[in-house]
């Protein structure tokens, strides 16, 4: 335990770190789900292909690879990225996929007969989307989009195998050092402690998406009907 | 020369995945008249009625509103007139996030027909007319199916339409709601209102109606006056499906 207080503070930078890459990937990926999403149920073909194409290419390649394949391609295209700029990109191309999957269930659960009436007022489709259907939209989709902020935080933890030292990768640091300096490893106590940090984080999230969902179908409202998302690794 | 008919279509024909909905349809309405559109189920009146305001996009035929012909494939063309062609579901539509007087609000804002200001003064009007200005910060899950319509229908006046397309607007309520519904239809009429009513009421239509249409298997099969159609109709067609209803 003292060896856990003797790092708390490169502990806590750690999860900082991983906080922050959470928190900007969710940023991103919630404006790559709305795109793509609204791609998914739009009026033209060729938007609802392409949509259809960037979601399954992203969820049914393992994110590992995903994140490997940007870390090291991009240089090859004359885009070297920083390990922090390779796991944004990543995480938000996985997440954009799953995204859109929830933000196309929370579009399908308005009911069709609210776009029509708007239609019928005369209001231009963008207006429809703005003032009818996204207001509506949004409440079936908060609780998976919860839960998939639970998934991105897990999934940060890949983000150490391309050199980002956020928590996780600060666990393997210190069981490193340790290891290296006293003859022992702490790999146990550490990584049991990284696992009950993560498990609370991470249970505090499902735990706010299930009572979010409750509280919609109290109201009488739909949650979005959309696939578990996939965190293939 | 006589005032061009509110709407006029020629030659309607819509087809749903190999059935003919509409056979070539020829309707028009003129200004102030009540037309009742009567016919069996999946005779064609809900796709007729949609047609009028693009809706349902026609697969051939003429509209033309205000004597002006509609592009019908164009939906700025359509978005432009359905300012002037009001619309009621049988499911009202109201939008559940959006207060009563929100609901009515909305259209005239976005669409720049009024200043919010003014929209929430005919708002106001308008829920004095349709008897629910106690309503105007309710939700619609607040209200009944009858009060839900009534605030349809002063979502869609608040257009200031010319014309009022009704699409089986008591199909969905309960017996007892039914009549406030039709009482306001009734005093829209009286103000002189265009109306077109897709309706089962046929107490309604003949009490309301100018001219009475019976469609059948996507065609007019027969048009008059509630009089004419519903005591001497010509066409054994209708007869029959009178016989049936009535």
């Amino acid at each position: 335990m003292q060896l856990l207080l003797d790092n708390s503070w490169i502990l806590l930078s750690g999860l900082r770190q991983t906080f922050q890459l959470a928190v900007v990937t969710l940023a991103c990926v919630t404006v790559v789900s709305v795109l793509i999403g609204m791609l998914s149920v739009a009026r033209y073909r060729w938007a609802r292909i392409v949509a259809i194409c960037y979601v399954e290419f992203f969820r049914d390649i393992p994110l590992l690879v995903n994140m490997l394949f940007v870390y090291f391609g991009a240089p090859l295209l004359g885009l070297p990225l920083s390990p922090y700029g390779a796991a944004l990109i990543s995480l938000t191309l996985w997440g954009g996929a799953n995204g859109a999957e929830i933000v196309r269930g929370g579009i399908n659960a308005v009911p069709r007969h609210q776009t029509v009436s708007a239609v019928a007022l005369g209001l231009k489709p963008w207006e429809i989307f703005r003032y009818i259907v996204l207001p509506q939209a949004l409440l079936p989709i908060l609780p998976p989009f919860t839960g998939l902020f639970a998934n991105l935080v897990q999934a940060t933890t890949l983000a150490s195998l391309v050199g980002v030292t956020e928590f996780f990768r600060i666990g393997g640091i210190i069981v490193e050092r340790t290891t290296l300096q006293e003859g022992h490893s702490p790999a146990f106590l550490v990584y049991g402690f990284v696992l009950v940090v993560y498990f609370v984080i991470c249970s505090l999230l499902t735990a706010l998406s299930r009572r979010l969902e409750r509280n919609l179908q109290r109201r009488g409202g739909r949650v979005a009907q959309v696939a578990t998302p996939r965190e293939s690794v | 020369m006589s005032e061009a008919p509110v709407i006029r279509v020629r030659g309607l024909v819509k087809t749903f995945q190999g059935v003919r909905a509409l056979d070539g349809v020829d309707f028009e309405v003129a200004h102030g008249e009540v037309v009742v559109v009567i016919g069996q189920s999946g005779s064609g009146k809900s796709t007729l009625i949609r047609c009028l305001n693009g809706l349902v996009e026609p697969d051939a035929g003429e509209v033309l509103v205000g004597g002006e012909a509609v592009d019908t494939h164009s939906q700025a063309d359509w978005r432009r007139l359905r300012q002037r062609i009001g619309m009621v579901f049988q499911d009202y539509a109201l939008f559940p996030h959006l207060t009563v007087t929100r609901n009515i609000t909305l259209a005239p804002v976005r669409t720049g027909r009024a200043t919010q200001a003014e929209a929430e003064e005919l708002a106001r009007q308008l829920l004095e007319r349709v008897r629910l200005p106690e309503k105007a910060a309710a939700y619609p899950a607040e209200l009944s199916g009858g009060q839900q319509q009534r605030v349809a229908i002063a979502r869609a006046l608040a257009m200031r339409p010319d014309a009022m397309l009704f699409d089986e607007p008591t199909s969905a309520l309960d017996p007892e709601t039914i009549q406030e519904v039709l009482d306001l239809m009734r005093e829209l009429a009286r103000d002189g209102m265009t109306m077109v009513i897709v309706s089962h009421e046929m107490g309604f239509a003949r009490e309301v109606a100018d001219r009475v249409v019976f469609i059948d298997r996507g065609r007019v099969v027969e048009t008059g006056t509630p009089d004419a159609i519903f005591r001497n109709a010509r066409e054994a067609r209708t007869r029959d499906f009178l016989a049936k209803i009535l």
